[in-house]
């Protein structure tokens, strides 16, 4: 099988978190690099605070989800999700970008589930046979100048680790005509300092 | 101008699925389009909606699906194209004039859409409309890809108007929600004549009792040309029509056969895979991966009722295995199955329904397509046993994210309100009946959950509201239910009824009438957050606005209560506890129909419009842990080190757990 054919892509987080924008944004940049894309969102009923799914799969791809174990990038805007997700869907030596900052079910903050150390959300990612780039999406969100923009800031450490055949060129242009320009300055802002913390991350191996 | 509407022909984008369908409408140039929202069906709607302000076309959300479908249906008859679209469960609400409408037909295109929810995903049931369709008589079309919704729903128009039947297309809940490439077309609209004929071609058309459709003799004919060794009795009352809509069929079967929607792949084997609909994306994607492209057949059947008999013929006659890959019931395997009786082919149909290839529950995916293939075929796939056991060891650390209300939202209030007024009640185990909305999250249990029990009555004691609803099932049968409980004379506890404000328009109000004219006792709370909040904030009758935005008369829940004849009408604030708990009391000592409205806007939508400016904060020193504001239910609070506390960036700055709080430990925090 050649799996060349496509590429899978799983963006996930908790709902109110911009992950399903930020899946779009990919998709759209990647249709204006010519390639034939899919994009299947996936929520609960709850429209804040419930686990969030979508997949983009660029490339020769009928199903609009990724089978299990061919996810070749997770994007996980929320560590806990982003091991749910790996254990269904992280193809053996694909990538986890992790955002450290956790948003605690209510299992845990009002019941008595224990939410798993970062450590062992990272080394459970890597007993599959992944890598994980983990970093803190969100304070450099908050550095560009809104919290919200943390969905940008990974789409800048996808994009560093150059592992998804999109022009960030055509990510810019998703991006500009989705916003004003105040926002996009900010999401540009986030954009880069995504890029640059993986970037360094990966130089230094 | 929306995208959706001004894109050119041969425009590339990206669309939901259930944009593309609203796409296919307006390249029909529809005229009247109507919906009540339902997941996974709501974008339809909207897109059109959207689009209906620069296009000019009638588009609107109804009170609810029969509202919506029959008023779709009365424009037809205007000689206009018409469309309604609607979730699974919203068909069941249109059921009486969908299986009377075909008797007489309709004249300008009539299109349904249908998003089904097989897995179920969204809905209380995983039935699958295809059957409704069957079951009318009238055509059936499923789409692979956004593309073909687009182009199915445009050519279901006009397909409508060559048969004078309505015609449905069937999405399903995965289809609708993802997003795939579409290249628009030209917009077509009809050339029908906008008027009204009442003998259109058949005398009464309109009217299902009315006299002979088109008089006796014209269907009777046309009953024996098609069956001439058939004898027709004579027919009584809408029989006629029954006549008529029978003698239509063979034209339905001409459009199956002459569909464009059809694929066939021959293979070198006698073995095929038959997909319809959405099931053939994985098919195609299973069949790639398994290398099968040069040895299976393949057949996409994108007419499910009645089938194409062109295409699939060929595929009975050679092959002698046949897979159906189908999403929902089976469907289109028992209709094969029909054919090749018919034919006296024998020949082996494997899917769902005897040896469940498939399983005969939940929704299809890639893996479980291509497992099944991969058997029919007699591949061996190996599977990785190490990677599951390691798997399964991780799944342990995987923490449930279990569903919950949005911080400060109201119905957190009305909960807790109706909590603090049962505990004063003499009586032992209430029963909560729960309409279907946001609040319905009181039903879906937090975990540890209780361990079931064999007594006829049993109190569970749950401090979470999470736990705190009994009974949920469809929209409106709640406050039905409610009634029978009254009426079965249960004495254990209270009966409670908790209805959103677009339920209770909905199908809660013949209820309310029912109990006011029997005399039965009805305690009814009515969660008015103006808006339809769960589908993605739709307008209803107590927003203020239409579909468009425009302002709309609003129509206050108590005052209708009122009007219906309850005996007591209270209102109060979900944002004021105590307010709430003492509205609550009254209604519950209240011998007769009571209606409580508890208003309190969804603080998603008020945050839109209004930036929250301060959040709560605990004081650490004056909290006792009692875990009071934990009870409350709302995301923003935690937890920790017996002390607790609230997320500054979830809190809302609502106010309830300061109300909640026994020993004044939460403050609005200066900012």
């Amino acid at each position: 099988m050649d799996k060349k054919e496509v590429t899978n892509v799983i963006l996930t987080g908790v709902g109110g978190q911009g992950s399903i924008l930020a899946s779009h944004l990919l998709a759209e940049a990647a249709l204006k690099d010519g390639h034939d894309v899919k994009l299947a969102e996936t929520y609960g009923g709850a429209t804040r605070g419930g686990a969030v799914l979508s997949h983009v799969r660029i490339g020769q791809a009928w199903s609009p989800r990724t089978p299990e174990d061919q996810a070749d990038v997770i994007v996980a805007m929320e560590p806990l999700e982003g091991l749910r997700r790996a254990i269904q869907f992280l193809r053996p030596g694909g990538w986890v970008l992790l955002n450290t900052h956790p948003w605690y079910p209510v299992d845990v903050s009002a019941g008595g589930m224990e939410y798993p150390a970062i450590d062992s959300i990272v080394e459970a990612i890597q007993r599959l046979g992944g890598r994980v780039l983990s970093f803190d999406a969100s304070s450099l969100a908050l550095e560009a100048g809104s919290s919200r923009s943390a969905n940008v800031a990974m789409l800048g450490g996808l994009f560093a680790l150059g592992k998804v055949d999109v022009t960030e060129g055509s990510l810019f242009q998703a991006i500009e005509e989705r916003w004003s320009a105040r926002l996009v300055e900010i999401n540009r802002k986030a954009y880069k300092l995504g890029h640059d913390h993986v970037s360094e991350k990966t130089r230094q191996g | 101008m929306s995208d959706i509407a001004a894109g050119e022909v041969g425009t590339r984008m990206l669309l939901l699925g259930n944009e593309a369908i609203a796409r296919g409408a307006i390249e029909a140039g529809v005229r009247v389009a109507a919906a009540y929202p339902g997941t996974p069906s709501s974008e339809i709607m909207e897109t059109l909606i959207e689009a209906s302000k620069e296009l000019g076309f009638d588009a609107r959300w109804c009170v609810n699906e029969k509202v919506a479908f029959e008023a779709a249906a009365g424009a037809s008859l205007t000689g206009v194209r018409s469309f309604a679209s609607m979730k699974n469960a919203g068909l069941n609400v249109c059921m009486d004039l969908w299986m009377s409408l075909p008797y007489g037909g309709v004249r300008g295109g009539l299109v349904v859409v249908v998003a089904d929810d097989p897995a179920p995903l969204y809905s209380s049931a995983a039935q699958d409309c295809r059957v409704g369709a069957r079951w009318a008589h009238v055509p059936c079309l499923e789409p692979e890809s956004q593309q073909e919704a687009k182009d199915m729903v445009k050519a279901a128009f006009a397909m409508s108007e060559r048969l004078e039947l309505p015609v449905m297309v069937r999405s399903v809940a995965r289809l609708s929600h993802s997003v795939g490439v579409v290249e628009f077309g030209r917009i077509e609209p009809s050339d029908m004549v906008q008027g009204f004929n009442k003998h259109w071609k058949l005398a009464f058309r309109w009217a299902i009792y009315g006299p002979p459709a088109g008089g006796s003799s014209r269907v009777r004919e046309m009953l024996h040309q098609q069956h001439p060794h058939a004898e027709f009795p004579g027919f009584g009352n809408s029989g006629w029509k029954q006549a008529w809509l029978v003698a239509r069929q063979p034209d339905v079967v001409k459009e199956a056969e002459a569909s464009p929607f059809e694929e066939l792949q021959r293979g070198r084997e006698p073995i095929a895979i038959v997909a319809s609909g959405f099931g053939a994306c994985y098919a195609r994607e299973a069949i790639r991966d398994l290398e099968l492209g040069e040895r299976v057949w393949f057949c996409k059947v994108g007419m499910v009722h009645p089938l194409p008999q062109r295409t699939l013929m060929p595929v009975l006659r050679n092959c002698k295995r046949i897979l159906v890959i189908e999403d929902g019931e089976p469907f289109v395997e028992p209709q094969l199955r029909e054919l090749a009786q018919n034919e006296g082919l024998d020949v082996e149909i494997s899917g769902k329904q005897f040896d469940a290839l498939i399983a005969p529950h939940g929704e299809l995916d890639v893996d479980l397509v291509r497992r099944a293939i991969a058997r029919h075929c007699g591949i061996q796939v190996a599977v990785d046993q190490e990677r599951q056991q390691i798997k399964a060891e991780l799944a342990g650390l995987v923490t449930p994210r279990s569903s919950t209300l949005c911080a400060g939202c109201p119905h957190l209030g009305t909960y807790w309100a109706l909590r603090e007024a049962m505990k004063l009640g003499r009586k032992y185990v209430p029963i909560v009946n729960v309409e279907i909305g946001c609040y319905e999250q009181a039903e879906y249990g937090q975990q540890p959950y209780p361990e079931p029990s064999d007594a006829p009555t049993q109190r569970y004691r749950s401090d979470v509201l999470y736990n705190f609803a009994d009974t949920c099932y469809v929209m409106g049968s709640a406050t039905s239910m409610a009634l029978g409980q009254e009426r079965a004379g249960y004495k254990d506890g209270e009966i409670v009824v908790i209805a959103g404000d677009s339920s209770f328009y909905h199908t809660c109000m013949p209820a309310l009438v029912d109990a006011v004219w029997n005399g039965t006792r009805l305690t009814m709370i009515v969660v008015d957050n103006s808006w339809t909040a769960m589908t993605g904030h739709q307008p209803c009758p107590v927003t203020g606005i239409d579909a468009l935005g425009e302002p709309a008369t609003v129509v206050p829940i108590d005052r209708v209560a009122k009007a219906m004849g309850a005996g007591l009408v209270e209102v109060a604030s979900a944002y004021d506890v105590k307010e709430a708990e003492v509205a609550i009391r009254k209604a519950l000592d209240f011998d007769g129909v009571a209606v409580v409205v508890l208003r309190g806007e969804c603080k998603l939508q008020e945050l839109r419009r209004v930036p929250k400016e301060t959040v709560m904060k605990v004081d650490e020193e004056l909290c006792t842990g009692c875990r009071q504001c934990v009870h409350l239910g709302c995301p923003a609070v935690t937890f920790a080190d017996k002390k607790a506390g609230i997320d500054p960036l979830l809190c809302v700055g609502c106010g309830l757990c300061v109300q909640v709080c026994p020993v004044e430990a939460i403050a609005r925090e200066n900012s």
